[in-house]
């Protein structure tokens, strides 16, 4: 087992992007070789060691690596991308990409994530204790598939176009979500606990459920009749008929 | 300033020289007898040389491009390579930036590309890209087959004005050819509508595309243009169009060429040869183009070969386009350029398992080695519709090597077996053919052979040199090898400076940008105007005045004369 903690050294004003922070880049590695790898803060090169103080206990694979991150990540983005196992643990607010392109182990963060976290990832799981930002599980601009598989949690609300172009996987929303959750999904499945408006636009296939209040539905769905989901009585719906869609959207 | 390369082993059909060493002399961007003993001296060390590379048939600027660049920006996300002191930055694949464009043209030993397709309208923003793409030379074709004023004087049949119109036309946009697009069609996409065959009459302007192409072809040869009419076929898109394909191949044979050079240049066959009836029985006729071309004088084509992965089609066949948007659930743009013509650009991903994906593949190299004359089929892969033009090594491995092909054949889907003939074809093209279809061939198409695509004395010094040696390395066997040398030139010499050396960019000069000044009788140009200005007044959206390429928007213009010379001044 290797822990690996790391705490920023100094007020981060501008943006700070650590795709190499993964298990799988530091797996087996000590202190020095970590303060080594590269980091950008603005158009500038930097090195990890430059950023954060760096702390290493045990060795370890991929797979049994811990890495903890404590203090204002609030300008830190890219934060365990495409890390296929082990764990991060984030105490704190991240920045934009947290885990994007992951395809295994766990991320968890204490507090806020900003957009685009779990963007396009395969698998794996994100936990956000906080509040997410706008395109949670999508897709970078223009691309055809957001998220394709995996798990996303938010305990908090977010905000809008959740799981925009989303392929595959899963994302729970305990709080709000906002606009056009699921826009364009290609079967992925959103569960929103709460409130939401215009889910499932442009959908061809997959799964939404919404148990708030709808606020507005697009006039894009066909009414199947009642059905029940684990035990709760849904509306059914389909669409986007406008794109001969079989996407299936359940509304208390 | 002058350079000798010395003992490469070189390829040039157009001089009859066949790997032979050979010494090139090179003074003031030219390629000279001999040079003095001041030149600097290139040791190609028994390496491939050929002449800078021609590509007849590319999308590489103008409206369509850009808005391929705009609608997928996670094209960008791919291919990105940060400045340098001497290059700028370069971006994407399908769609690539500017920069990238000629860099990686060069890299390839390519010196000279065509842009496809601009519409009159939109010539300036195609004007503005052709000026950032740095190091080669280029040009573009110029739409005509949708034009107004091209319909009613097809209709009227008065070649006069229609000459007028075309020169006029080549001027304003600063356009080297002729280019016709799904003729009528484009007109017809206003309405909603198509045409499905050359006799297909066009409302409102009572003729049929049967009549634009002959009386286009007739009206280029007046004008005595270096390039013939460049077609793409209607029915593009529709399986079952090699009948198309092959009625208006037919055409050609109602006009004599004016010059060295075909009458007629049909674009993109990979597209255009589809037999079937349907997606169910979709099959290739490759075949019966090949023999068809193998049996006829003055039609050119080029392969328009399918590269498996990401692409972006772009064309003015705007009805097309809606289809494949509709078929492929894409994203779609479509454009309407008023009295010109229309266009679409939809993205595609070429998929080996899918059967028409891989019928498609095999089309392209079918007609490249079914037809005997390697002059009568580029290379091309009508970048970026049937891919990238970075592929284009990868479309030379598989011409000269039957082991490459094979291989491929075993990942594709099954219907490659079934439904084409590539299997069973096991001819293999050597250097002096890759050279026709990749340089002379190119250039005598577009009527430059003078100055391009060989490398005699007189022509200009756009030379490639390539780390492979032809008398040790067998391209049938070693294919990864030719592939490698071909991606990333140990020389690539544009206008007598070297712009590449082992891969590497290493100046980025201005090419040229070539555009025709044809002349007609000043009468014929005075009343085809007035029908133009009645058009602005009454249609255009824009004045006349705001129309015009003018010389401030080509830096460094290569101005090619042609026009009527009347018959008692001859």
């Amino acid at each position: 087992m290797q822990t690996v903690t790391l705490k920023p050294k100094k007020e981060m004003k501008i943006s700070v992007e650590v795709e190499n922070i993964t298990p799988d880049r530091f797996a087996g590695k000590s202190e020095k070789e970590i303060q080594a790898i590269e980091a950008w803060m603005g158009n500038q090169k930097t090195t990890l060691g430059d950023l954060f103080s760096v702390k290493v206990e045990g060795s370890g694979t991929a797979a049994d690596t811990k890495i903890v991150m404590e203090g204002d990540l609030s300008r830190v983005k890219r934060i365990g991308e495409g890390m296929t196992a082990g764990l991060i643990i984030i105490k704190g607010n991240v920045d934009m990409h947290l885990g994007a392109k992951m395809n295994g182990g766990k991320i968890t963060v204490s507090g806020n994530a900003d957009s685009w976290a779990g963007r396009e990832m395969k698998g794996g799981e994100i936990i956000i204790e906080g509040d997410a930002g706008y395109y949670l599980g999508g897709g970078a601009r223009g691309e055809t598939c957001g998220m394709r598989g995996g798990k996303i949690t938010v305990m908090g609300s977010a905000l809008d176009y959740v799981g925009d172009h989303m392929c595959g996987g899963e994302i729970v929303v305990k709080g709000n979500a906002g606009i056009l959750p699921g826009l364009s999904n290609n079967g992925g499945k959103i569960v929103i606990e709460g409130n939401t408006s215009r889910p499932g636009s442009e959908m061809v296939k997959g799964t939404i459920i919404v148990n708030g209040t709808v606020e507005e539905m697009m006039p894009v769905f066909k009414l199947e009749g009642s059905e029940a989901v684990d035990g709760v009585t849904y509306r059914k719906y389909t669409g986007d008929v406008i794109v001969s869609g079989k996407g299936l959207l359940y509304v208390k | 300033m002058e350079l000798l390369i010395k003992n490469g082993a070189v390829f040039d059909p157009v001089n009859g020289i066949k790997g032979d060493k050979t010494d090139i002399s090179i003074k003031d961007g030219k390629i000279v007898n001999n040079v003095s003993s001041r030149a600097t001296v290139i040791d190609a060390g028994g390496r491939l040389v050929m002449a800078g590379g021609v590509d007849a048939h590319s999308h590489i600027a103008g409206a369509k491009v850009n808005v391929g660049r705009i609608m997928r920006p996670e094209d960008t996300r791919s291919g990105i390579k940060p400045r340098t002191k001497i290059t700028r930055p370069w971006t994407g694949y399908t769609v690539p930036n500017v920069y990238a464009m000629g860099y990686r043209y060069a890299q390839m030993g390519y010196t000279t590309v065509f842009e496809a397709a601009q519409a009159i309208m939109k010539a300036r923003h195609t004007h503005e890209e052709l000026e950032e793409i740095p190091i080669i030379d280029k040009g573009a074709l110029t739409l005509f087959g949708s034009n107004w004023p091209t319909m009613d004087y097809v209709r009227e049949k008065d070649m006069d004005k229609l000459a007028a119109y075309v020169a006029w036309g080549l001027l304003a946009s600063r356009g080297f050819g002729i280019k016709v697009v799904n003729p009528g069609g484009g007109e017809m996409w206003g309405f909603g509508k198509n045409v499905t065959s050359l006799d297909d009459v066009v409302p409102n302007f009572d003729v049929t595309p049967r009549e634009i192409i002959v009386s286009l072809m007739k009206v280029n040869e007046m004008l005595g243009l270096p390039h013939s009419v460049h077609l793409h076929c209607n029915n593009l898109g529709k399986p079952g169009n090699y009948t198309t394909t092959l009625a208006s191949m037919e055409l050609a044979k109602q006009v004599k060429p004016s010059r060295d050079r075909q009458v007629l240049h049909v674009t993109h066959l990979t597209f255009n040869v589809w037999g079937g009836t349907n997606w169910g029985d979709f099959e290739s006729k490759a075949d019966e183009i090949a023999n068809y071309l193998n049996n006829s004088e003055n039609i050119t084509t080029d392969m328009g070969q399918l590269i498996f992965g990401s692409a972006t089609t772009m064309t003015a066949d705007g009805p097309v386009q809606y289809a494949n948007a509709k078929l492929l659930h894409a994203k779609w743009a479509n454009g309407d350029v008023e009295l010109e013509d229309a266009s679409g650009v939809v993205p595609i991903y070429y998929v080996k398992q899918i059967s028409v994906h891989a019928i498609m593949w095999a089309m392209g190299l079918e007609l490249a080695l079914l037809t005997k004359d390697p002059f009568k089929v580029l290379l091309t892969t009508d970048h970026p519709n049937g891919g990238p033009f970075v592929n284009y090594p990868e479309v030379v491995t598989l011409l000269m090597s039957n082991k490459k092909r094979q291989e491929e054949i075993k990942t594709l889907h099954e219907a490659v077996h079934k439904r084409t003939k590539i299997p069973g074809i096991d001819r293999e093209l050597g250097w002096s053919e890759i050279a026709a279809m990749t340089r002379a061939g190119p250039a005598k198409v577009l009527g430059l052979l003078d100055t391009k695509g060989h490398l005699g004395v007189g022509a200009d010094a756009d030379i490639s040199v390539f780390d492979i040696k032809p008398d040790q390395v067998d391209p049938s066997v070693e294919h990864a090898k030719v592939k490698s040398a071909l991606s990333s030139a140990a020389y690539t010499i544009k206008g007598g400076e070297v712009v590449v050396k082992d891969g590497q960019i290493t100046a980025t000069p201005m090419g040229r940008t070539y555009w025709v000044d044809a002349s007609v009788p000043a009468e014929h140009t005075e009343i085809m105007m007035k029908d133009i200005r009645m058009k602005f007044k009454n249609y255009y959206s824009i004045n006349l005045a705001n129309y015009m390429v003018q010389d401030a928007y080509l830096t460094h213009p290569q101005v090619v004369k042609a026009g009527v010379i009347p018959v008692e001044v001859r």
